[in-house]
């Protein structure tokens, strides 16, 4: 089991093989390359943000890793073996909360368990993470009821109720405001440095790749391809402000050709 | 949230309220109060006006119009000392009066004026003797009635949520049965009821048939569109939290199309009590339409509106049930009709 609450020192590799996407349109025979030939190798407890302009593939990147899709070329290895359909310990948390409406926020929670058959002996876990994101008081209601932030924040421990050795978050920070924004990557961060795992997220924001992860990946696009791999050796918590920080953008500002 | 939390969502509506005045106020209690003036206003004119020629009443109409007092009464007594109520009935008052002011004027146009004739207009005080005297006959049409709807019903909508559900969910079942949907759907099912009459080996059967086919029409239809329409997104969660085959079906597609489904079952039950009725008028010895259509040849008008009046109270009590149903099933949608 992944992790099993800390106690089993797990070291996860998630490996990308000269991966490639195409896709064909539905309405002709031409044919858009999303990503190619990726190489990519994550270890355990590495926060990986991937940065680049729109269409240059970073969902792809997810929605391959999570197993939505496959790829059309090269290989996905997690632990060695090849990825093969989705799994809930390939979680992913998308840009929209996607919660489900018929459920209310406690259901939406213990899902994954009723699925997997755990909920009887997790369903502690359920609360936990309910009162961990300060939503106890909405465990009752149903997703129209909640603001945005409330939403993806039940989305996040929604998914991060099977720890999952991968999270990949699609960016699920985007449609918030700025203040609840930073809260919850405070949020995500010490979920993370609690289970040290992999994660990977995409984000449009050069701050919150910087300010969270330990490697940022900048990608060019068309084809979707990486340009740079850039390690951020920075302690936490970061200081936004730091000489260091502002550096980091530079950098990853000049990559991206600003 | 939490400072607002002690007060009411009423609390909240009556302290932002504009203040009314006290014509207003007294106004509204005049209003309120307005039911029972009628009530005793018609009850009055029942009594005293002399009857037309050679009409004659009875004590029946006078109870049912006492009892009607009686409780829009009870409703006023009760809004005096509970605010929900009273805004309610302040807010239905006005109609409640003109439904004692319309039996008011139907009873003066016939029993007191015989403006409006006698065998097609009888009173209402004819018809609520007709239904007593015929009671037992009409109470058991009402059980043939609803016997056969509801056979009708259960099948049409169980065999439709089965082939709605596959149509929606695979292709190849669409493949073959979507056609047919096509092309038979736009014929009401009542168009079949001659074929069938003379087909089924009995009338009930094929009564049932024709319900059946009707609900199980539109049950498909909203159950296919409903799961059709499943929002990708929700598949591909569910997917990545582990949801597998069938999973996806109970557990994604059908909630999500609930809302379909429910409609789907609430058309199906008006498409069914048409069928009902005109099965009942066509063919089937038994049931409302049957009696209908029966006292009709025998020019006995008063107990054919008995039978009407009690089919619009089945029906209404029927659709009001499936409401009902609906509403609690919907809890978690934002906005239910």
């Amino acid at each position: 089991m992944a992790g099993g609450g800390g106690l089993v020192a797990s070291n996860c590799t998630l490996q990308l093989k000269g991966v490639s996407k195409s896709f064909t349109r539905t309405d002709s025979q031409e044919i858009t390359t999303a990503i190619d030939n990726i190489n990519l190798d994550v270890k355990d407890g590495e926060f990986i943000s991937i940065v680049g302009p729109s269409g240059c593939g970073k969902s792809t990147i997810l929605r391959l890793i999570a197993g939505l899709i496959p790829p059309t070329e090269g290989s996905i290895l997690l632990n060695g073996k090849p990825i093969n359909g989705t799994s809930p310990n390939r979680g992913l948390v998308f840009q929209e909360p996607t919660l489900f409406p018929w459920l209310t926020v406690e259901d939406n929670v213990a899902f994954s368990l009723k699925i997997l058959g755990k909920y009887k002996e997790k369903k502690k876990e359920v609360d936990r993470l309910i009162e961990l994101v300060g939503l106890s008081e909405f465990r009752n209601s149903y997703p129209h009821q909640l603001s945005g932030g409330m939403a993806q924040r039940v989305a996040l421990i929604r998914t991060m109720i099977n720890e999952p050795e991968v999270f990949l978050l699609d960016e699920p920070l985007g449609a918030l405001d700025a203040f609840t924004r930073m809260n919850m990557q405070d949020e995500i961060l010490s979920m993370w440095r609690a289970n040290k795992h992999i994660v990977i997220m995409v984000t449009h924001d050069i701050d919150e790749a910087i300010y969270m992860s330990s490697r940022v990946v900048i990608m060019a696009p068309r084809p979707g391809r990486i340009k740079k791999d850039l390690i951020i050796d920075l302690p936490y918590p970061r200081n936004r402000m730091s000489d260091e920080f502002i550096d980091y953008r530079k950098e990853i500002m000049e990559n991206l050709n600003f | 949230m939490e400072g607002v939390k002690k007060l009411t969502r009423d609390d909240i509506l009556e302290l932002e309220a504009k203040p009314k005045s006290k014509v207003e106020k007294a106004l509204d209690y005049v209003i309120a109060f307005l039911p029972t003036l009628f009530g005793i206003a018609h009850l009055l004119e029942y009594l005293l006006i002399p009857n037309h020629g050679m009409n004659k009443h009875t004590k029946i109409y006078t109870y049912f119009i006492g009892i009607l007092i009686a409780v829009v009464f009870t409703f006023f007594i009760v809004g005096l000392f509970n605010k929900k109520v009273f805004a309610k009935l302040r807010y239905k008052a006005p109609f409640y009066s003109f439904v004692f002011f319309l039996l008011m004027a139907y009873d003066y146009l016939t029993l007191k004026t015989g403006i409006l004739m006698l065998p097609y207009f009888p009173w209402v005080d004819r018809i609520l003797n007709a239904a007593w005297s015929d009671r037992a006959y009409l109470l058991d049409c009402v059980k043939n009635s609803l016997i056969l709807l509801f056979t009708g019903y259960f099948i049409g909508a169980t065999t439709g949520l089965i082939t709605g559900i596959l149509c929606g969910y695979s292709k190849k079942v669409s493949y073959w049965v979507s056609p047919f949907m096509k092309l038979l759907g736009p014929i009401p099912s009542t168009t079949w009821i001659p074929v069938v009459m003379v087909i089924a080996s009995s009338l009930f059967k094929g009564a049932v048939f024709i319900i059946a086919l009707g609900v199980w029409f539109s049950v498909t239809l909203a159950t296919m569109t409903g799961i059709r329409n499943v929002n990708k997104d929700y598949f591909d969660a569910a997917k990545t939290l582990g949801a597998k085959g069938t999973q996806l079906v109970t557990r994604i597609a059908l909630p999500f199309a609930l809302p379909n489904m429910l409609q789907g079952l609430i058309q199906g039950m008006s498409s069914a009590c048409t069928a009902l009725l005109v099965a009942e008028m066509l063919g089937v010895e038994s049931g409302l339409g049957w009696y209908i259509t029966w006292q009709k040849s025998w020019a006995e008008f008063a107990k054919m509106y008995a039978a009407i009046i009690i089919i619009c109270i089945t029906f209404i009590t029927v659709n009001w049930l499936l409401t009902k149903i609906k509403r609690a099933l919907l809890k978690w949608q934002e906005e239910v009709d």
